[in-house]
């Protein structure tokens, strides 16, 4: 027993030596850097979880944006087509009301032209058969009637188309 | 070994003990009185020092370079064992602020000492000098005591850094009691600052010895009884307790980190 537990100053002496030059390596050359790596890839990761987080909030924010612009889009399509569908109604409606009056007008201007040129026609052959009347009567009575006679036997016989 | 010539002039368990314990000076060296002798424990620890130094040196390379990437194959390996002993040694003991200041001392004793440990597992040592058996130099007391000195004073520079000289004295015994309880807990808390190295030195010598021990007694019947069929049933005896041995080697070192780290702690955080 005394073997194992006899005491060496040696030992102890150059244990510690060993272990401080080993303690001075390590700690600055080897252990340090390492620690920082790992320090700074955990920082690494916990940053990038927060980014990828951020991302994924941006992306689901976006996508609701996206989703209300196109049915904002869709309504604003829907009512721009609603309204030009009354447009044209009304335009339709207008160019057949239009055209309708036009017609109307038409109609009745020559209608008006119609009578217009009609008593102008019944008044020339009015004329005309007074002039053939006067002048088969003066062929027939072989001399010209007084003028009164003539009036008076014109508008008889006037009356008496008239009548007919 | 030259166990089979000397058996019958020497009993058994001095064999043994002589296999376990150091060799004898190697080197003679002496500095003012001081014995600095050179022995086989002293070449196990330098060997397991220089390799060491020289895994850890080639391994961290990628670490001086700025690299923070996740490594692949050893440097993983060996990256995944500090991150573990800074995450279950180092920061629930001396707290996540002081764990730079403290993580480098602790990853060395872990590291130096599990060295040390498998390397008198190795059975080729029995080849330095005077043909004694595979012994660990952890399991010499005085390298351990060593250590454990070394956590001693690790324990006082953290208490005086934290709460300057004299509060960590005070630190000491625990406030709020009355003062005869202190003739008690005075002595009490003082004989602990000397009772914790002493129990580091101790567990850690007497665990890796004693595997070595017990390996040696296991094949002590090969050399009283000259039966081969004695040897087969030692040599898968020991090839078992090698197993357990590799797990003792770790488990010790551990506990030596462990134990200084919650030493260390309570001196930076003092009981209430």
């Amino acid at each position: 027993m005394e073997n194992l537990m006899r005491f060496d100053t040696g030992l102890m002496f150059w244990t510690w030596v060993t272990f401080l030059v080993v303690l001075v390596i390590l700690g600055t050359k080897a252990w340090k850097p390492m620690m920082n790596a790992l320090e700074k890839r955990e920082a690494f990761i916990k940053d990038s979880l927060a980014q990828a987080n951020e991302a994924r909030l941006e992306a689901e924010r976006v996508a609701k944006a996206y989703d209300e612009m196109v049915a904002k889009a869709r309504r604003e399509a829907q009512e721009i087509v609603a309204a030009g569908k009354t447009t044209a109604e009304k335009l339709k409606a207008d160019i057949l009301d239009e055209a309708k009056a036009k017609a109307d007008a038409l109609l009745v201007q020559a209608g008006r032209q119609i009578d217009s040129e009609r008593d102008k026609a019944i008044a020339e052959i009015r004329n005309q058969i007074v002039d053939l009347s006067l002048f088969a009567a003066a062929k027939v009575i072989g001399k010209a009637v007084s003028k009164e006679d003539n009036e008076r036997l014109i508008n008889e016989t006037l009356q008496e188309i008239g009548q007919s | 070994m030259s166990a089979g010539t000397e058996q019958a002039t020497k009993p058994i368990g001095e064999l043994i003990i002589e296999h376990v314990a150091n060799s004898d000076v190697i080197v003679q060296l002496s500095i003012g009185g001081f014995d600095l002798s050179i022995t086989k424990h002293v070449i196990m620890l330098w060997i397991a020092a220089g390799l060491l130094v020289t895994v850890a040196m080639i391994s961290t390379r990628r670490y001086r370079r700025g690299d923070i990437t996740a490594p692949r194959g050893f440097v993983n390996f060996l990256e995944t064992i500090v991150a573990w002993v800074r995450s279950a040694i180092v920061i629930p003991n001396v707290g996540a602020g002081h764990a730079t200041t403290y993580a480098p001392l602790l990853l060395t004793f872990f590291f130096l000492i599990v060295t040390m440990n498998f390397l008198g597992l190795i059975p080729i040592f029995s080849y330095i000098n005077h043909g004694h058996g595979g012994t660990t130099a952890t399991g010499n007391i005085n390298l351990t005591a060593a250590l454990a000195i070394i956590t001693f004073f690790a324990i006082i520079v953290a208490g005086v850094k934290e709460h300057g000289f004299f509060g960590h004295w005070k630190n000491i015994v625990p406030g709020g009691i009355p003062w005869p309880v202190m003739f008690i807990l005075v002595p009490i808390e003082i004989m602990g600052m000397f009772v914790r190295p002493f129990a580091l030195t101790m567990r850690l010598a007497a665990n890796m010895t004693a595997g070595h021990v017990a390996m040696l007694a296991i094949f002590a019947p090969i050399f009283m009884l000259h039966n081969v069929y004695v040897g087969v049933g030692s040599v898968v005896m020991n090839v078992g307790i090698t197993f357990l041995e590799m797990i003792v080697c770790v488990v010790q070192a551990y506990v030596f980190t462990l134990l200084s780290a919650v030493f260390i702690g309570m001196s930076i955080h003092p009981h209430h």
